[in-house]
């Protein structure tokens, strides 16, 4: 995967003006996927088949195959199936969905109904953040427009499909983004994510079997219907196929989304995607795919792609694909506390040794951040990482552990210089 | 049979049971918080965490695949679990904190977490002495703690409603009482409010928290942060003395426990049973505890030219008893039992009109028309209404009771502890040249018309058995004592807790709230041997119950021991009911 990726031409984001109009997107092949897939060819089991096989992982961060998650669903029972659509985007460093609710809105529309189809699904859920409040909008007029050319409602294209399709609104939650409390936010309560088992395939809306996927992951469905999975698994890495809505952040001339195959070299898309870091600076470090995952150093970057076998050996993840660029000035305890405080900020608050080690953690770095900090504080925090993770309901604890571990170790030395010399040194 | 084995040993099991669960009914111990066996499993306190592993099995035969010493192969959860939520499966093996150290290190872990933002006030807390919090933080917790920073700040003392006030600081968001609220009373009245570790229960802006059984989230609550308004500050859990007993403030009969000091029942909890009333019970029967300690009758009364009472002897009393029942004809008098007074004493009633050739003795159901909820609250207001059925009592609607009195030639009306004046079935005129004899446990109209009063124990101070509505018959044990019991001597009463040099705390007793009392067993065996009838019974209320098993065919074999045993008995009252109407 050296410079392939410079000839990819985008297919989530295509260059076609005015896109999001639903006659624009007819006439460029829209909802071609979705008059396939209703049609005598397929059937729900041979969409799942195709999906899986195309081997989309899931883009929300857990890269999980999305053909092999909707297989998890039991046979219908004539009572009501849902979809969830993940539009909570609240990874701190990811904007990439609202890149797809902007420009190609349309896309994501068919393959979640191709993805409902696919399922028996009888009502899709789209969870917008709320502070993404013009894209609210954005979406109902597009799924507007799609109720207007009978691609959603009762009897989809003359098919004896039907289905729903509903946005609803965060209200600015982060935990929200994690999939059961996103099902908690929908049924009207507050946003405390479930334990699993039982899993929302067999126990999710109200009850009820229930699929949720990223934005990004049902945008690759049409594709995927209309070019086969073999187009898609000849994109990008072989583990991670497909391409990837990179969200490039911070001290980069040119910050933005881009859409490229994955797997592309970390240093090409900071370097020349997005124009290299500001100012001539070095760099320093790149947090990888959105905030909780652990950020690399910028001196060990060399040969490192953005797939998720390259990231797991360079120590951290794929996560969303949401860069952030720091360079050589950037403060990482800063930094750290930054993130340290988001997290704190977001724990709802369920589990004990997320709700207390986040506010613990950003305590103590806040302590170090102001020059009062020993040592030893750096060590208590490594420990209470180790407290946090592996022990909660959802990720959240891990979410914030893990960067804290990690910028700690690989920045070892900055910290130690913000802190107080030792007592016994001294005396 | 299925089997799991925790720490090395093996148990068998049969169902779906939970693994906590399991492992508290083997008598073995998790530390939990937010665990309750009534409620949904939210998991959220971690504390439960333990290692569980499954053997692996060989894909084609089944077998188990065993290592070179021949023991299972055990494939590891790759993460501690939380037991509460975890199902018991067949050969599942389990390390608690016995015998694992990531696990004891886990709970250590957690309630390090617990801790750091929890005022360790125990000293002024209401909660020091019976706190799941304070209990395992010596057992299981940290020496010491490594958070040197600041700790959130919370409201304190907020009056959620009329009977809860919470300390939101001490609050560890188990959320067992916005479980409580959404899945056992139904009112939806607390949640949690706000994020992460600034968050605690709270009501809805402008509400107040006056669901008819908030004071369970009180006993639920793992800490002191929900507390009673009536019962804080006002004791420390070990000077008191916890007795079993039964709540009288309507038919449900639930079973409670009170809790004395110095004689005095200080507060009432419920007790579980899962017959009656699971582990929950109304708040109104816990005000009970002032109809124990206030306006009790404390020595017996004599009307004086038909004027007013004044105290007299135990000997006086009985003597112008016999007095008033010599003066009318056997026929002139009438009997009046009570659904509020015990089976034992009814019968006793009923055996003492038999023998002097008063006749049955009539009742009043005490019933409140729609004030049940078809849980634990009922219509009936009496918690002995079905027991004086099955004794074969003669009811009465309220009119049918005043005309009685006024009509038949009745001269002389004995009531058992039944305030018939204060809830409008009789009136005070009624008794205008009619004697009335009073046997009752606390000042009311009734008692203030009477000609003659006699005192006699409550349910805190007696042995005795109740009926509830759904033909259950349970019974109390004594919590109180009276001038003429002892704490020491009555092998029923519970025992202190013991102070550190080994002296039991209920040791420091005055004579101050001791009333001056008989348990109708003891009176009317005084009144008998007055008039020459010999019904003693020396074991009390007990000795009483046997000879209501051997007499009266619906109680037949009752007695304390299988009540005990069974935490009450289910009687047949349908069976009952269908006889009569044949």
């Amino acid at each position: 995967m050296a410079s392939e990726w410079k000839n990819f031409e985008p297919v989530l984001i295509p260059d076609i003006a005015n896109l999001r109009n639903i006659d624009v997107y007819l006439d460029n092949g829209g909802y071609e996927a979705l008059k396939a897939v209703l049609g005598s060819e397929w059937t729900p089991s041979s969409v799942i088949g195709e999906v899986k096989a195309a081997n989309i992982r899931g883009r929300g961060g857990a890269g999980f195959n999305a053909g092999l998650k909707w297989s998890f669903m039991p046979e219908p029972d004539g009572k009501p199936r849902y979809l969830a659509c993940n539009g909570d985007e609240s990874e701190p460093g990811t904007f990439k969905d609202r890149k797809l609710f902007e420009f190609n809105p349309h896309l994501f529309i068919e393959g979640a109904l191709i993805a409902a189809y696919a399922m028996q699904c009888t009502t899709i859920y789209l969870y917008i953040r709320g502070e993404y409040i013009d894209w609210i909008h954005m979406m109902d007029r597009a799924l507007q427009q799609a109720y207007d050319k009978g691609f959603i409602g009762e009897n989809i294209l003359g098919s004896d499909f039907s289905v729903d399709f509903y946005t609803h609104s965060g209200a600015g939650a982060y935990i929200c983004g994690e999939e059961t409390s996103m099902l908690e936010s929908l049924e009207g309560k507050r946003g405390y994510p479930r334990v699993k088992p039982p899993f929302p395939a067999q126990n999710g809306l109200w009850g009820r079997p229930t699929t949720i996927n990223n934005i990004e992951t049902l945008a690759n469905v049409p594709l995927v219907i209309n070019k086969g999975a073999d187009w898609f698994t000849s994109i990008g890495a072989r583990n991670h196929p497909g391409s990837i809505l990179y969200g490039i952040s911070g001290q980069v001339n040119r910050p933005g989304v881009y859409e490229l195959p994955s797997g592309v070299p970390i240093l090409d898309l900071i370097h020349e995607v997005a124009g290299g870091v500001r100012n001539g600076k070095k760099l320093k470090a790149v947090i990888p795919g959105g905030s909780s995952t652990p950020v690399l150093r910028g001196d060990k970057l060399e040969g490192v792609t953005m797939d998720s076998d390259s990231l797991r050996e360079a120590g951290s993840m794929l996560g969303t694909a949401g860069l952030v660029v720091m360079d050589e000035d950037t403060d990482m305890v800063d930094v750290l506390w930054r993130i340290a405080h988001f997290y704190h900020h977001e724990s709802c608050g369920q589990c004990t040794p997320c709700r207390e080690g986040t506010g613990w953690l950003e305590k103590v770095l806040l302590k170090i951040k102001n020059g009062e900090g020993e040592i030893r504080d750096l060590d208590l925090l490594l420990d209470v990482t180790t407290q946090m993770e592996g022990r909660t309901i959802c990720a959240l604890a891990d979410a914030a552990a893990w960067p804290v571990r990690h910028t700690i170790n690989r920045f070892r030395d900055e910290f130690e210089a913000r802190c107080k010399r030792s007592t016994f040194a001294t005396a | 049979m299925p089997e799991v084995y925790i720490d090395g040993e093996r148990y068998e099991f049969e169902g779906k049971p939970k693994l906590l669960q399991f492992i508290l009914d083997q008598g073995l111990e998790v530390p939990y918080f937010c665990y309750h066996p009534s409620m949904s499993i939210p998991a959220n306190c971690r504390q439960c965490m333990v290692k569980v592993g499954q053997p692996v099995r060989d894909r084609e035969t089944g077998e188990f695949e065993l290592d070179e010493n021949g023991d299972r192969v055990i494939r590891w959860f790759p993460k501690l679990q939380t037991s509460c939520s975890i199902d018991v499966t067949d050969g599942m093996v389990v390390k608690t904190q016995e015998s694992d150290e990531l696990v004891r290190r886990a709970q250590k872990d957690n309630l390090e977490f617990i801790l750091i933002n929890h005022p360790l006030d125990c000293p002024i807390c209401d909660q020091a002495g019976e706190c799941p919090l304070q209990i395992q933080t010596y057992k299981y917790g940290p020496e010491g703690s490594r958070f040197e920073v600041k700790k959130v700040h919370k409201p304190k003392r907020v009056q959620l409603g009329p009977r809860v006030v919470l300390d939101a600081e001490r609050c560890i968001n188990c959320t067992r009482c916005t479980r409580f609220v959404d899945e056992v009373s139904k009112t939806h009245q607390l949640t949690i409010t706000k994020r992460g570790d600034s968050n605690y229960p709270i009501t809805a802006p402008g509400e107040t928290f006056d669901d008819p059984y908030s004071l369970n989230t009180v006993d639920l609550c793992p800490v002191g942060a929900l507390t009673s308004a009536d019962f804080r500050f006002r004791a420390r859990v070990w000077e008191m003395n916890q007795t079993p007993s039964i709540d009288i403030t309507n038919g449900k009969g639930c079973n409670i426990d009170l809790w004395t000091r110095d004689n005095l029942v200080l507060r009432i909890t419920p007790r579980h049973n899962p017959h009656v009333n699971d582990w929950w019970m109304p708040d109104k029967g816990r005000e009970a505890n002032r109809l124990f300690n206030e306006n009790r009758i404390s020595r017996p009364s004599v009307k004086i030219d038909g004027e007013s009472q004044v105290k007299s002897s135990w000997n006086n009393a009985i003597e112008t008893f016999v007095e008033h029942i010599e003066s009318v004809k056997p026929e002139e008098i009438l009997l009046i039992g009570s659904p509020h007074a015990s089976v034992e004493e009814n019968y006793l009633l009923t055996k003492l009109g038999n023998l002097m050739g008063w006749g049955t003795p009539h009742f009043t159901p005490h019933l409140n028309e729609g004030s049940g909820d078809g849980f634990l609250i009922t219509d009936d207001q009496a918690p002995n209404t079905q027991g004086i059925r099955l004794l074969g009592l003669s009811e009465n609607d309220n009119d049918q009771l005043a005309k009685r009195i006024s009509d038949s030639g009745i001269s002389c009306v004995i009531i058992l502890n039944d305030a018939l004046i204060d809830r409008n079935v009789l009136t005070e005129d009624l008794f205008d040249d009619t004697c009335l004899i009073y046997f009752g446990t606390n000042e009311n109209k009734t008692s203030q018309s009477a000609d003659l009063v006699f005192p006699i124990t409550c349910v805190a101070e007696h042995a005795a058995s109740y009926v509830n509505v759904d033909g259950r018959i349970q019974r109390s044990f004594p919590a109180k004592e009276t001038k003429y019991s002892n704490r020491r001597l009555n092998l029923e009463m519970s025992e202190g807790r013991l102070d550190r040099y080994g002296t039991k705390f209920d040791n420091w007793v005055t004579e101050d709230n001791k009333v001056d009392c008989l348990p109708a067993w003891d009176l009317f065996a005084l009144i008998g041997m007055r008039m020459g009838l010999d019904i003693e019974y020396e074991m009390g209320g007990r000795e009483v119950m046997d000879e209501i098993g051997r007499k009266v065919p619906s109680f037949e074999g009752v007695s304390y021991e299988q009540m005990d045993d069974e935490s009450g008995i289910a009687l047949n009252i349908d069976s009952k009911k269908v006889k009569s109407k044949n």
